[in-house]
């Protein structure tokens, strides 16, 4: 190559990088000033499995907060479920296929206390974070545990259910016993002994008014403990039902036996309340016996437009499955997250059922044109 | 021509000029609508983030009070005062829950999961409203605290997550929408570099193909030349045959003419003609061949002894004309003319043949006016030297002046 033709080649690649250059320069302006606040959330964080209890309407509202979450931080979620609320194996399975499946994190309501825990200890030796959801696991290794705490949601029934009791009877001078008919769910024990202890302590005047004849205070007191304790051994329990008609069928026998010496009928779940409606209604007293229940099934729903279901405990499932991919992506990010929240209950009735709030909760993604949702739900 | 291929090769410059020139142009309303686009973003962003913030803050202060209320931290004296701030807090919250409404062009999702947050609050202070008229003067405590821990507090709660989430979803989205800007402004930028280096390369090709052009051009104007200057040796060469007598290599009868022309009305010089006596004889004898390397000796021979003092014409044939240069007197002349026949007369080796012959000659010293053409001169220079061949030859004859 002669002189000549070198600095003709010169010339052009002087000419290629200097325009090379100028648009590289630009871009690079425009790159600073593109950065904006950008936040914690901006880079795709990968999959997370929710693993749910079982096929209810219940865990449909928690799955669709969990893809919400999933969707609005960027992560994939995988969702399993257990065939039913004693199926842990399932559960266990589903761990390993996430550790398998490399997820970032398990968003999980176990089946069992302490049962998933070798699988647990897998997922977190494999990086995995886990987030307990619903139902408490006995594992150290729990980031966080999102809940609705069923003794309070029992405690929220019992005192609602006083509240309506006297707007018939305020002083509760006509107060006759509880009947109780509880699922065979996990969750029914607690909630059981939430709504007894609350119902006892606030209507303690009632069951055991104070004698004002005796002044030793601690007679008194002893006095009133001894009547308060006879009431809540006087509480009728019907046998743990895991179906509708099985709590029909018990609310039936416990109504024949005891119509006349019941004020309240109490259902842990969704089957259970149903169950309980539908004896009252066949027994034609919905004006004689206060119900109260759990969840928000239509049917439900419609026993309180009809006015044989008095009231019934709302959990925020859709909250829940939120916050749990939240708190997931939060831990995956080496965020520091809560070690527990409760995400509450609030008690429907026919006063407040058209409210926003409480239209939000039945309905998280809006409520439906027809109603879907017959296959009753469990919290 | 130079100057038009410059001008070819300037223009392929010149053209990378405007290309950079327009890029450069474009890169700067890019950079520029990049920039500004990002800061109604960050500026959106910021008023949303302010407005959630101070809701959110102001919730967990109204908390803080009724928690302070429930666990008879504030005493019963002054729950009106709190109570009263308390309804201060829920005004800003509706003031900010304003501020954040107005911004226009909020996302789906970030409208969602602020209606969510603020359905939310809006139950908490509901439920915070029923609280304290119910309860909080009716002094019942454990159904105050029981509605605290059941439903206001995780409401709170709930409503608090809803907002940093929201603010969160305003971030991931804030984040795509300068990601989306990014992604479209190096997309943008990365289109027109290919263009701009398609460009450049464009310029290149056509500067190197002008180069190319420039130099076959040189080339054909080198072949050109090359071609012109044989032309003329060629035209030359055929102008020199036109008076240059081919076989003995002498001026011919026409380059007398043209030297002598101008000389007959005003000069005077000696001019002399010999011609070889029975030339003919040599031709039949020997061939045409013979007879004409014999004449090519003999020039040969006239150029070599006379070339000094007299230019030598091969005016036909056999016969030569010498004009003397101007220096040569008329005796000296007759001199050369004696000598021209001696040489001439001598033998000549041709073909391994030694060949003789005599000649004769007719000597002129030409007066101004002699003659009216050279036509007319060699006329009587031909007279001359005919009377002499009649006379039997091998004699030098003069023309007499008249």
């Amino acid at each position: 190559m002669n002189k000549k033709n070198r600095r003709g080649v010169f010339r052009a690649i002087a000419a290629c990088t200097l325009s090379a250059a100028m648009l590289l320069s630009g871009g690079c302006g425009s790159k600073g000033a593109q950065r904006g606040p950008g936040g914690p959330n901006a880079q795709q964080g990968g999959t997370i499995f929710v693993i749910t209890k079982q096929s209810l309407s219940f865990w449909d509202d928690v799955k669709k907060g969990a893809a919400d979450a999933g969707e609005e931080f960027g992560y994939d979620i995988v969702f399993r479920e257990g065939t039913n609320d004693n199926d842990y194996s399932s559960q266990e399975a589903a761990i390993y296929d996430a550790v398998k499946k490399k997820a970032k994190a398990i968003v999980i309501a176990p089946n069992g206390k302490t049962e998933l825990n070798k699988a647990f200890e897998e997922a977190e030796k494999n990086g995995i974070k886990i987030i307990n959801i619903n139902s408490r696991a006995d594992y150290e290794g729990v980031a966080s545990f999102i809940r609705c705490s069923d003794y309070e949601s029992g405690s929220v029934a019992a005192r609602n259910a006083i509240t309506l009791l006297q707007v018939k009877d305020p002083e509760l001078a006509t107060l006759k016993n509880i009947a109780i008919i509880p699922s065979t769910a996990a969750t029914s024990e607690e909630r059981v002994a939430g709504f007894i202890d609350s119902f006892t302590s606030q209507a303690a005047d009632a069951i055991a008014p104070i004698d004002m004849t005796e002044t030793n205070e601690k007679k008194v007191q002893d006095a009133r403990s001894a009547k308060i304790d006879a009431y809540k051994k006087g509480v009728i329990q019907g046998a743990a039902c895991s179906s509708e008609s099985a709590a029909k069928d018990a609310a039936m026998k416990v109504l024949q036996s005891n119509r006349d010496s019941i004020s309240v009928m109490f259902g842990t779940n969704t089957n259970t309340t149903l169950g309980i409606c539908e004896a009252i209604e066949e027994l034609e007293l919905e004006n004689d016996i206060t119900v109260v229940g759990f969840n928000s099934d239509e049917k439900e729903l419609a026993y309180i437009k009809t006015h044989v279901l008095d009231g019934t405990v709302i959990q925020n499932p859709y909250m829940m499955g939120y916050v749990g991919v939240r708190y997931a992506k939060r831990a995956i990010n080496g965020d520091s997250v809560p070690s527990r929240m409760d995400t509450g209950a609030v008690f429907v009735d026919a006063e407040n059922i058209n409210d926003d709030f409480i239209q939000l909760m039945i309905y998280p993604d809006g409520k439906p044109d027809a109603a879907e949702n017959t296959d009753g739900g469990e919290g | 021509m130079a100057k038009n291929n410059k001008s070819k090769g300037s223009g392929a410059y010149i053209f990378a000029g405007i290309l950079i020139a327009i890029i450069y142009i474009i890169n700067t309303f890019l950079v520029e609508s990049i920039y500004w686009g990002n800061q109604e973003v960050s500026q959106k962003t910021g008023q949303a983030n302010s407005a959630l913030n101070k809701i959110n803050s102001e919730l967990t202060a109204i908390n803080m009070d009724s928690i302070s209320i429930a666990a008879g931290i504030i005493p019963p004296e002054d729950i009106g005062i709190t109570m009263g701030d308390t309804n201060k807090r829920y005004g800003n919250i509706i003031a900010a829950e304003h501020q954040f409404e107005a911004i226009e062009d909020l996302s789906p999702t970030v409208v969602k999961r602020y209606n969510y947050a603020k359905a939310l609050i809006t139950a908490f202070k509901d439920k915070l409203d029923s609280l304290g008229t119910k309860n909080v003067q009716a002094g019942n405590e454990e159904m105050m605290a029981d509605i605290l821990k059941q439903e206001i507090y995780p409401l709170q709660t709930a409503a608090s997550e809803m907002l940093i989430s929201t603010i969160d979803v305003v971030n991931v989205e804030t984040a795509k929408m300068n990601a989306a800007n990014t992604k479209r402004a190096f997309a943008l930028m990365t289109v027109m570099m290919i263009v701009a280096i398609l460009g450049e390369i464009a310029v290149w090709l056509f500067a190197r193909r002008a180069k190319k052009i420039r130099a076959e051009l040189e080339e054909r104007e080198k072949n050109l030349a090359e071609v012109d200057a044989k032309l003329k040796a060629t035209r030359q060469k055929a102008s020199d045959l036109a008076v240059i007598n081919v076989l003995t290599g002498m001026k011919n009868r026409y380059a007398l003419d043209s030297d002598v022309s101008d000389r007959l009305e005003t000069g005077r010089f000696n001019i002399a003609v010999f011609d070889m006596d029975n030339f003919r004889s040599i031709n039949d004898t020997y061939g045409y061949d013979f007879g004409d390397e014999y004449l090519a000796a003999v020039a040969e021979k006239l150029k070599e002894e006379f070339g000094d003092v007299a230019e030598i014409y091969n005016i036909t044939g056999n016969e030569f004309c010498f004009l003397f240069n101007s220096s040569v007197t008329e005796s000296q002349a007759m001199g050369i003319a004696q000598n021209i026949q001696r040489v001439m007369s001598s033998p000549y080796e041709v073909l391994n043949l030694a060949v003789q012959l005599p000649c004769s000659g007719a000597v002129y010293h030409y007066l101004p006016g002699d003659c009216l053409n050279v036509n007319s001169l060699l006329v009587k220079l031909d007279t001359a030297l005919r009377t002499v061949k009649m006379n039997g030859g091998n004699m030098i004859n003069t023309v007499m002046n008249m």
